[in-house]
């Protein structure tokens, strides 16, 4: 309120609109046949995933798919340049509501704490962006897809219950886990592999907060592995950091990709 | 360029707040979760789109002609990542959940703006992956802005070139800047940063060919009543709010 010197009612209601965006976004990825993409590198696959659901033999459990699905679904539509909420980039914007609409429904969260489950991200995300990075083209999809991860686990555990210690131990494991994640975006889009990287995203979130609400500790605490999530970045050559130029995207089908949609020079 | 810098203790610096302290780039929730935008890229589309809006801001009016330079990570993937539009959409003056922002080059060229992008091989001048130079001009006047989009839709601006001014800035959002030929101007925004308490965390004055130019780099955004003052010295200064 201070920053923005908006008043308590206006603050909320723009995370409201922040909410409403993410559960459209979902919701379009699953109307008819799904959402594709305008170079059909991506698409579809949320609408793939609910029928896999539906047939009550996933591998994972259904809470677990429903956050793929979700975590899908919203990139799909991001790719597709549909409107999304960047949580915190849109690349990683699966992520985030991967995780809550997945949990929302066992957990029985009101409207009011759906809306608090993204504050309490917003603030574990001011963190790492104001001590380290959030930007791909900085610090690699760890930055990006990491964060979001982090961010998501931490919000989990409070929503269920969990200690703030708790959260900081799922913030710290799930960052830790997707430590040295490259971005390397086929012909620069943010298509394959950040739609996928959003389900392991939300995946990586769902466990980090299990194991934190079983009160598995994580020995490095949040902000050494903040810390050390940035120098890892730093220290990424720039092929790895979104220029497309590494990683999946210097594959021979990468480059064949890039080739068929923007030429052979470019 | 004939330009030179008034020593901050002289200036208004005696008049308001200063303080040491780290520069937070992130200041607000939404600056983390949030824009609500148009894919795909928060840092290459959102960002680059507010990169275009600052341009958009500094030029007050639509453009004959734009340039845009890209370096790095942005010279690499500005095709994939919808950034050319982002920019024209910026520059525009669209926001980033307009439907209209995918289409804004067609809707820059229907308007005659004649558009050029330019890859550039070296490094970003501004130390940033994600580095734009944009040069605007119309009858009326030329701007150059050189901003970097550091993650999750955010930017800072790091050069200006506006009226025969040149400045070198931090480049954290929001900016003050204000041109005039009065003198008096900087006591006039003196006055108002007091009565509203504005946190100004660095200030810079140019003076050139009789023109004084004002930057601070503030806080906080400003309340409504604070714009509404600011507006209200439109006719003794150009002053833009970035």
């Amino acid at each position: 309120m201070e920053v923005t010197k908006a008043s308590y009612e206006e603050i909320w209601q723009k995370m409201e609109k922040n909410l409403e965006t993410m559960e459209n976004a979902v919701n379009k990825s699953i109307e008819g046949d799904g959402v594709f993409s305008p170079t059909g590198l991506t698409g579809g696959d949320a609408v793939k995933i609910k029928k896999y659901r539906e047939a009550g033999k996933t591998l994972s459990g259904d809470l677990m798919m429903l956050g793929v699905q979700n975590a899908v679904g919203t990139n799909e539509v991001n790719a597709a340049m549909g409107v999304i909420c960047a949580t915190p980039t849109a690349g990683a914007s699966g992520t985030i509501p991967g995780v809550l609409f997945a949990i929302k429904d066992t957990l029985k969260l009101t409207r009011k704490d759906q809306i608090h489950f993204l504050f309490t991200t917003a603030l574990f995300g001011m963190v790492v962006a104001n001590n380290a990075c959030i930007a791909g083209a900085m610090g690699g999809c760890q930055a990006e897809v990491g964060s979001a991860s982090a961010m998501a686990a931490a919000a989990a555990v409070e929503a269920a219950g969990g200690t703030p210690e708790q959260s900081a131990h799922a913030f710290s494991t799930a960052l830790q886990n997707l430590l040295g994640l490259v971005c390397d975006p086929v012909a620069g889009l943010v298509e394959i592999p950040c739609v996928k990287r959003n389900a392991v995203g939300t995946a990586n979130a769902l466990v980090a907060a299990d194991l934190a609400l079983a009160d598995v500790k994580n020995l490095i605490d949040a902000d050494e592995v903040i810390e050390a999530m940035y120098r890892v970045g730093r220290r990424m050559p720039r092929e790895l950091r979104e220029t497309g130029l590494g990683g999946v995207a210097a594959t021979p089908t990468g480059i064949a990709i890039r080739n068929k949609i923007f030429g052979k020079d470019k | 360029m004939n330009v030179y810098t008034i020593g901050r203790k002289g200036g208004l610096a005696m008049n308001v707040v200063m303080k040491e302290k780290k520069v937070v780039n992130y200041k607000s929730c939404f600056d983390v979760i949030g824009p609500v935008m148009i894919g795909p890229s928060s840092s290459h589309t959102a960002g680059a789109l507010a990169i275009g809006v600052v341009a958009n801001k500094l030029l007050q009016g639509l453009p004959k002609k734009v340039v845009v330079k890209y370096y790095e990570s942005f010279a690499e993937t500005h095709k994939g990542h919808g950034t050319d539009f982002a920019i024209i959409a910026g520059v525009l003056g669209f926001a980033t959940d307009d439907s209209r922002v995918p289409n804004s080059i067609k809707i820059a060229n229907s308007q005659g703006i004649d558009i050029a992008f330019v890859e550039e091989a070296g490094d970003s001048p501004a130390g940033h992956p994600n580095t734009a130079d944009i040069y605007l001009e119309n009858d009326q006047r030329s701007i150059r802005v050189v901003g970097i989009s550091v993650g999750g839709g955010l930017i800072k601006v790091k050069h200006i070139e506006i009226d025969g001014f040149s400045l070198k800035l931090e480049g954290s959002l929001p900016i003050l800047i204000a041109i005039s030929e009065k003198l008096n101007l900087e006591l006039e925004l003196g006055r108002i940063f007091k009565t509203y308490n504005v946190e100004i965390n660095d200030s810079q004055n140019l003076k050139k060919d009789g023109k004084y130019l004002y930057a601070y780099n503030l806080e906080s955004k400003l309340s409504n009543e604070a714009h509404q003052e600011l507006n209200n010295l439109k006719d003794i200064a150009n002053i833009i709010i970035l």
